[in-house]
């Protein structure tokens, strides 16, 4: 049995990653599964998806804390997820980045592939959506897929959504992936951090459902509690904003989606980038040109 | 004060004299004379109180649960098809511990539609987290009612409570009823204290979305209270006969099971007509026995078990079907007594509101009793049904 | 409850009772709403939200976003709990406001007979229906309120049939019917008229009903950034009216001088992108006829720009045109 784990954000097709791997798998003769992590969150959040393989019928159905493989579709997930949490010390990892891989750390030290997939899916499918170029350096590292059966899944799963011309694209991107994908070893210095949870036994848990503003075990719970997830994390461009330029409107304190921007006693702003999702709506709308958009989820 | 009622009018008097505050709901037949006479008592002045006239059953549990969630004492009443309509609304009191109460004026539930007496309403309800109590005559039904607050709002319980009376045989049936002093029940049933509520001066999220990493504890947690909640159950009874002189059993009624041989499990108002039946049976020198099931849900599993185990055999009334072999409460009595070796048998009459007369009664009893002999019987007899059984 | 009426931006209080940390999508037009409703609305509030974007957002055990009360139980009787909720607190004397937010599936199709019953009724609740056009919550799939011609997962675009072949339902008409004591419009684009009508649903007593057209990302296949200049076309082309319907009579709050053409909203969108000309031109005269709908009776109209190529409509005194 192989597993692996996908690890993504809402939007990047980290589950159709694992389902094309898993198709094939299937085409290489093997018995696959893939499934995603059946969770609520939205675009831009942490996710995850799970694939399996094996020489025969594949007949358990949880999910995957012990992976062989990590596939890591954003880089920046490392500094906000448990990503390489289980992963077996004899276990690789896939990844995303414009690094090479003993530049790498995951926290633990495995065979590791490394391409710049956000370039390769600009140039072909002309959207910053790694989730087939990715395949082509996982079919460089893993002996189960070969690239030619990741590229006829591609063909198959996307030509069915998306028509042919897509599916050519993305199988295109899967190809450059792999011609470009570097091999090596990752380093294993980073410590793996886990959230902090509050995990009560029964009869610890509150009666009923309900729960009031609270701090249980470290973890901000009942009303306002969310203000305990910080979905920064999630930002990959950065608002900056210019005061000088503030004609203290506050269209941008009006159309935040996130509530992260904060009104002063003089009407001019201020960001809580712990919260902001970098959605860029402020800088489009500010009409004194005071907010604009920098690359990266650094704070200005 | 003694008034002829109706069983659905003795509920109404029972809903008044609890002071129930919200009273949304929807008519349906045969349950329609409980809100109509509660919004007279209301329209009059007689009962401080709002009825809402919902748009539907599933809005009027809505409503009862909104009501509830913001802390104060609720009550509906429906029957079959309104029943089945708001099922997933029943769904969301008991996790959330709102105790709302509620009549359900059995009557049969689906295609073969009538608007007569059948429990296939009610039984399809039984895995909801409602506590279930199935009454036999007016007077019961009356009590039941002011039991069942007493019961749903204990500190132990916060659990919603279905009182089930049976469709025209008792919510159209006028009887004698003994109707309680108010300041009587004021002492007996005291302000209702939610657990929690909706309050802005203290404000709770009430019911998220629950993710795996903890429906599991809440899950227990109601199972635990629905096990506990018996103990509430027969405390809240003996506490009622010592105030108000009648006492029902708590979770089931034994008549006549002193030294009985054989004996019948049956809930609703057939339990009247076989307690007919076992008076003839033992002035016949018969050692027959009967057991009336008050409460489906918390199921007295344990406290069956001590009742039945000098049995030597025991017959279970069903009436509505779990089909392709037997009724509900068959299958949940044989559970609970798998460890003791007696034959239990299926006894199923009066669907759709065909009439169960004092003669199928002796038949069933006749039934059982040639299995306490060790003789062969069906496991599942019907009753009144034309034609051979299969 | 502040004397003050609120008109501007800046007389919005500047507390948070819908916090940071809720897991909506970047660039989410339904929390712009969400937020500054509570915002003017106030702590003194109690919030039923049903099956929706929103309550998955912004409410998982064992957190939530709303700093209030909140309380969620199922999809389609967001009017019947408000209504048991503010039942109780008239009962137990507290004076507070009672708010549902239903979207537009809960609101226009599962929701819309609890609806009817509440707002028939006058329940005194302030029920607010934030409109995505679609199911998002459950992956993008039409609803009632869904425009002609849109892509989503149910009214895929097919060799056959291209997008949704239905018109959006006209929700305001309905709530209107039933004779409320005050129904608006608001957009998350138009900041001073949203100001006011939510503070106005505030400070009256009965059954309010506020609808809000919010722009979804991943739905509209829209860029993030783009969500509030969606909805700002959508009323310059006539696709959101603006109105509110109070003492018995509707009234426009903002007319655009001259509409927009209706591609001027569409091109930003990618579930309308494979329309073809004829499917716009429909839309557009369907946009041409509610905007008299809603307007007609009143003076001043813009004309309503058409497709290319066709006669631009002007209305024709007719208070009844075009239905």
């Amino acid at each position: 049995m192989f597993e692996v784990r996908f690890h993504g954000r809402g939007g990047q097709g980290a589950v159709m990653a694992a389902q094309t791997f898993a198709e094939a798998a299937v085409l290489e003769g093997h018995h696959a599964q893939a499934f995603p992590y059946f969770g609520a969150e939205r675009r831009g959040a942490p996710v995850r998806a799970f694939a399996r393989v094996d020489d025969k019928r594949i007949t358990i159905k949880s999910q995957i804390y012990e992976p062989d493989m990590l596939v890591i579709m954003d880089e920046s997930l490392l500094d906000i997820d448990p990503v390489a949490d289980g992963l077996k010390p004899t276990g690789s990892v896939v990844m995303n980045t414009t690094k090479a891989p003993q530049d790498v750390d995951i926290g633990v030290a495995v065979r590791c592939a490394t391409v710049d997939a956000i370039p390769i899916a600009l140039e072909t499918i002309k959207a910053p959506i790694v989730n087939t170029a990715i395949l082509g350096a996982v079919a460089k590292i893993c002996d189960l897929v070969t690239i030619e059966s990741i590229k006829t899944s591609i063909n198959d799963r996307f030509g069915e959504k998306l028509g042919e011309q897509a599916a050519r694209m993305n199988s295109l991107a899967a190809e450059m992936a792999y011609a470009r994908t570097v091999v090596g070893i990752c380093k294993g210095e980073r410590t793996i951090v886990r959230p902090k949870v509050w995990l009560p036994t029964w009869k610890e848990l509150p009666q009923g459902t309900a729960l009031g503003e609270d701090t249980l075990s470290g973890v901000t719970v009942g009303p306002g509690g969310s203000l305990g997830n910080y979905t920064g994390t999630w930002r990959t461009i950065t608002p900056k904003y210019d005061q000088e330029k503030c004609v203290r409107c506050l269209r941008c304190w009006f159309c935040c989606p996130e509530g992260c921007i904060k009104r002063l006693e003089d009407d001019h702003v201020k960001w809580d980038y712990r919260y902001c999702k970098g959605c860029g709506i402020c800088a489009n709308i500010c009409p004194a040109d005071a907010i604009h958009m920098v690359k990266g989820a650094m704070e200005p | 004060m003694m008034k002829v009622l109706s069983a659905d009018h003795a509920v109404a008097w029972g809903v008044r004299l609890a002071k129930a505050e919200v009273i949304p709901a929807f008519p349906i037949t045969p349950q329609t004379l409980i809100i109509e006479l509660l919004s007279e008592f209301i329209f009059d002045g007689d009962m401080d109180a709002e009825f809402i006239p919902a748009d539907s059953e599933h809005s009027a549990m809505s409503i009862a649960v909104g009501a509830s969630a913001g802390g104060v004492r609720t009550f509906t009443a429906t029957s079959s098809q309104g029943l089945a309509l708001m099922h997933e609304m029943l769904y969301a009191s008991p996790q959330n511990r709102l105790p709302v109460v509620m009549a359900n004026v059995n009557r049969s539930l689906g295609a073969a539609a009538g608007i007569w007496l059948e429990h296939n309403d009610s039984m399809a309800a039984r895995d909801s987290g409602w506590m279930q109590c199935y009454v036999e005559d007016n007077q019961e039904a009356l009590d039941m009612t002011l039991q069942a607050y007493k019961v749903a709002e204990d500190p132990r319980v916060m659990m919603p409570l279905m009182i089930c009376l049976d469709g025209f045989v008792l919510s159209h049936t006028v009887d004698g009823v003994d109707v309680p002093e108010q300041a009587k029940v004021d002492d007996f049933l005291p302000r209702f204290r939610p657990l929690y509520s909706l309050d802005p001066a203290d404000p709770k999220v009430i019911n998220p979305i629950v993710p795996p990493d903890y429906a599991m504890e809440m899950r227990y947690q109601l199972d635990r209270i629905m096990e506990s909640s018996r103990q509430a159950i027969k405390e809240v009874d003996s506490a009622f006969a010592k105030r108000f002189g009648r006492g029902y059993g708590g979770l089931f009624e034994a008549y006549r099971m002193d030294d009985a041989e054989y004996a019948l499990l049956s809930l609703g108002t057939a339990t009247s007509t076989a307690r007919a039946a076992v008076d003839e049976l033992r002035e016949e020198g018969k050692r027959a026995g009967l057991i009336k099931l008050r409460f489906m849900r918390p199921f007295p599993h344990d406290e069956l078990l001590a009742a039945c185990k000098d049995l030597k055999a025991l017959g279970v009334f069903d009436r509505s079907l779990s089909f392709n072999r037997y009724g509900p409460v068959f299958t949940e009595v044989r559970n609970s007594l798998h460890e003791l070796s007696l034959p239990i048998t299926d006894h199923v009459g009066g669907l759709g509101g065909r009439d169960l007369t004092l003669g199928h009664m002796r038949e069933i009893f006749a039934n059982i009793e040639r299995s306490a002999k060790g003789e062969k019987v069906r496991t599942c007899s019907w009753y009144g049904l034309r034609g051979e059984q299969e | 409850m502040s004397e003050k009426e609120l008109a501007i931006i800046r007389d919005i209080p500047n507390n948070d009772w819908f916090v940071s940390g809720h897991g909506a999508c970047p660039g989410c037009g339904m929390t712009i709403a969400v937020k500054n409703i509570m915002r003017i609305i106030g702590n003194n509030s109690t919030v039923y939200v049903p099956a929706s974007c929103l309550i998955v957002v912004s409410a998982v055990y064992p957190t939530s976003s709303f700093r209030t009360p909140l309380f969620f139980t199922a999809f389609e009787n967001t009017g019947a709990v408000t209504t048991g909720i503010k039942a109780a607190y008239r009962r137990l004397g507290k004076d507070a406001t009672v708010v549902g937010i239903a979207g537009d599936g809960g609101t226009f199709d599962i929701g819309l007979q609890a609806l009817s019953g509440a707002a028939e009724r006058g329940e005194d609740v302030l029920y607010v229906c934030v409109d995505n056009e679609a199911y998002m919550n459950t992956g993008i799939q039409r609803s009632g309120s869904t425009p002609f011609g849109a892509w989503t997962t149910t009214t895929p675009v097919g060799k056959k049939t291209k997008g949704k072949r239905q018109m959006k339902k006209d929700m305001m008409d309905l709530v209107i019917g039933h004779n409320v004591e005050y129904a608006a419009t608001l957009s998350i684009a138009h900041y001073n008229d949203f100001v006011k009508k939510v503070d106005k649903a505030k400070r009256k007593s009965g059954f309010r009903f506020l609808h809000v057209l919010t722009p979804c990302v991943p739905g509209w296949k829209t860029e993030s950034a783009k969500t509030v200049e969606i909805a700002k076309l959508a009323v310059e082309t006539g696709m959101w009216t603006l109105f509110e319907y109070e003492d018995g009579e509707a009234r426009a709050t903002y007319r655009p001088k001259q509409l927009l053409p209706v591609t001027d909203y569409l091109q930003l969108q990618g579930r309308f992108r494979h329309m073809p000309s004829e499917d716009i031109k429909v839309l557009q005269r369907w946009v041409c006829n509610k905007y008299y709908w809603h307007f007609g009776h009143e003076a001043e109209q813009p004309a309503c720009a058409m497709f290319k190529g066709e006669p631009e409509m002007h209305f024709d005194g007719d208070p009844l045109h075009g239905v």
